[in-house]
């Protein structure tokens, strides 16, 4: 096969190819051809063994060997992923039965909120063992901004070890024969904890976070809170800020699509000024808003918590009400 | 230095096997001609003996495009003070014709007519509201932008314009998600309204899903798209007829901007390689971008000055919350009015459920 033929980037390369005369000698079978996960890789492949490519291959298994699914495949294992339970009944329902694996959340709202509370609150549900429908993963937790309680974790770690126990007692299960029973202090164990102080702290662990969850390869959820906080002072050059936060948020979309994780991005909120009229708006700008698969805003309505998807390729547009109780995230009192 | 003189090439027939001499068995794909090595050439014109190609090297050119872009007349000068100067002005004068035959074919009007009846269709989005606005929908062979805000629409249309063009079994879709936003239950959903599983089954699978974090991994995926379409193979196997990429702007700001020229270098050629695939295979092709503020705080579409003339087509989409609707405006486009200064809806508004 002519180098020149092939499908190389970049100009230089084919060039750099053409003046060493490459010539083939190795050869490399089919089943290594598939087993290459990046697309040059397989060029590389391809300039080895040529008749390997030029035998029968049609779009669908030629794209295959790059890493393309069907759209039949991908329904197929979306139906059997499990998501990450909220604890709100009305939150799971309207979210289609929770945070959802291999994809970015934005979690938006007020100071007050309950943004933490969620974040917190996720990373024990996370834990929930397979048993108990949960998934069984561990959780990273970033926070920019120190609001990470210890022992706030440790009371709703508690509260949810007491609701699996009543729950396996509902089910009238013998879980106690067959597993060892998870208790708080196993939950804080299952948390990794990282505390970043400036916005190069927060790039570069973004950068390590790839090598870290091949080492433990069980974390199921990224919790970022808040992922404004460092980008919001420091930069006189916002178009630079832009592109550093576009590159951090491809990053994190790789992450989640890479290792089937949830991550979770709590932001803050701030006023923008159109024409002499305040409008609340999430911080981070106009492009950071398309760096989300969903989004969920959170906003008080009179006494009320009230959550609403504001951005989802698949969820209808809907609110549902929630409450911060000393259990963590419940349902809304005024409807159980 | 002697002057070089060009014979003019008689026209050559588009649809000719491929006559152009190489060493090895296939012929090269049309468009990659100018990247043959002069070594190649040898045996089919035995001009451009080792002396030459070496004369050549010694000049950093190494294949037929290095020739063209090279100060001819300097070469013919530096060919002047060698030893077998007579030869090598003739070798010069025989790659300037094996030039002239490389050009891609030219076509009259009425095949330009044939070839836009016959390939060139144009692909219904799914949505006949968005399809009369567009006189039709999508047109192949063609590029289009779809701009809008953050969730305004832009995936749901086209993920509704995959499922649509899967379900006319005409030929598959590539759906490039940078997003991770490809929600292929709501694909089936469009698609269940009408069809029973099996035949779902069927046109769910021609659409494929390529998830890509980085625009270098574009091109190679769009590189890889290009090799597998010009082959032999591809012309028994399945054809594809869309390729979506969403959202093309999130790969290309981070590298846009920053002092260095590369980002738009490389959103240029993105921009070229795309047009070209879809003129050269008769694939349409739907690229979303998001919005940025521009003057006096009016949102424009991203990517700036230099994206705007890439595109054939730019549609605008923007949402209205109280009233759950969607309009659709164009930007530009070859054949229809648009209006470039206000971003008022123009006559298309349809509500996505």
């Amino acid at each position: 096969m002519d180098p020149w033929k092939l499908p190389i980037s970049s100009a230089i390369q084919r060039k750099r190819l053409l003046s060493q005369s490459y010539t083939s000698h190795a050869s490399a079978s089919p089943s290594d051809l598939a087993c290459a996960d990046r697309a040059s890789d397989v060029i590389y492949l391809l300039l080895i063994e040529p008749q390997v490519i030029t035998s029968k291959f049609s779009v669908f298994s030629f794209l295959f060997v790059i890493g393309a699914q069907n759209a039949w495949d991908i329904l197929l294992e979306e139906e059997s992923m499990t998501r990450i339970t909220t604890s709100c009944a009305e939150l799971d329902k309207i979210l289609g039965g929770g945070i959802s694996c291999k994809e970015v959340t934005e979690i938006g709202g007020v100071p007050g909120i309950g943004k933490t509370q969620l974040g917190i609150q996720l990373a024990v549900n996370v834990q929930i063992p397979s048993y108990y429908g949960g998934l069984g993963g561990k959780a990273i937790y970033i926070d920019t901004e120190g609001s990470f309680m210890v022992e706030r974790v440790l009371q709703i770690a508690e509260a949810c070890t007491e609701d699996m126990t009543e729950y396996g007692r509902f089910l009238g299960k013998s879980i106690q024969a067959r597993q060892v029973e998870m208790g708080p202090k196993d939950f804080l164990e299952n948390i990794y904890y990282f505390r970043v102080c400036s916005y190069t702290e927060q790039i570069g662990l973004e950068n390590y976070l790839d090598k870290f969850i091949s080492e433990h390869r069980d974390v199921k959820i990224v919790v970022i809170d808040s992922v404004a906080f460092q980008f919001r002072q420091d930069f006189d050059d916002l178009a630079q800020r832009t592109r550093v936060l576009s590159a951090m948020a491809l990053k994190l979309m790789k992450l989640a699509k890479k290792f089937s994780l949830a991550v979770v991005l709590l932001n803050q909120v701030t006023t923008k000024v159109i024409e002499s009229s305040f409008q609340l708006a999430l911080a981070l700008g106009d492009s950071w808003s398309h760096s989300c698969t969903n989004r969920l805003i959170l906003y008080w309505n009179g006494e009320e918590r009230y959550a609403y998807i504001d951005k989802s390729p698949s969820l209808r547009s809907a609110s549902a009400p929630y409450s911060v109780t000393s259990r963590g995230i419940r349902n809304s009192s005024s409807n159980s | 230095p002697a002057l070089i003189c060009r014979i003019l090439p008689t026209r050559p027939d588009r649809r000719a096997p491929n006559s152009f001499p190489v060493s090895t068995a296939t012929a090269p794909i049309e468009g990659e001609k100018a990247m043959t090595a002069l070594k190649s050439l040898e045996q089919e014109f035995p001009l451009l003996d080792i002396n030459f190609q070496s004369f050549c090297a010694s000049h950093g050119i190494l294949t037929i495009a290095d020739f063209l872009t090279h100060d001819l007349h300097s070469l013919a000068a530096a060919a002047e003070s060698q030893p077998a100067s007579l030869r090598l002005k003739e070798g010069i004068s025989q790659v300037l014709s094996i030039v002239d035959t490389l050009h891609q074919p030219w076509l009259d009007g009425l095949e330009l007519l044939q070839d836009a009846m016959d390939n060139k269709r144009v692909l219904s989005t799914g949505i006949a509201a968005v399809d009369s606005f567009l006189h039709g929908g999508l047109r192949v062979g063609q590029l289009t932008e779809l701009a809008g805000p953050s969730s305004s629409g832009k995936t749901q249309l086209c993920l509704r314009l995959a499922s649509s063009v899967a379900k006319m079994d005409r030929g598959s879709v590539v759906y490039v998600d940078t997003g991770n936003s490809f929600s292929s239950r709501r694909i089936h959903h469009f698609l269940c309204e009408n069809d029973d599983t099996g035949i779902v089954q069927r046109v769910m699978s021609r659409i494929l899903r390529h998830s890509v974090f980085d625009i270098n991994l574009l091109f190679n995926v769009l590189h890889q798209l290009e090799f597998v379409l010009g082959s032999q193979e591809y012309r028994e196997g399945c054809k594809v007829q869309l390729l979506i990429i969403d959202s093309v702007s999130s790969l290309i700001t981070p590298v846009l901007g920053g002092g260095s020229s590369q980002g738009y270098s490389l959103m240029t050629s993105l921009g070229v390689l795309l047009k070209k695939l879809a003129h050269e295979h008769d694939i349409a092709i739907l690229v979303t971008n998001h919005m940025v503020s521009g003057e006096r705080g009016n949102p424009k579409p991203a990517l700036g000055e230099s994206w705007k003339s890439i595109p054939h087509v730019r549609l605008l989409l923007s949402c209205n919350y109280e009233t759950n609707t969607c309009n659709i405006s164009t930007l530009k486009h070859p054949s229809l009015v648009s209006s470039p200064n206000s971003y008022m809806p123009k006559k298309a508004t349809e509500s996505f459920s």
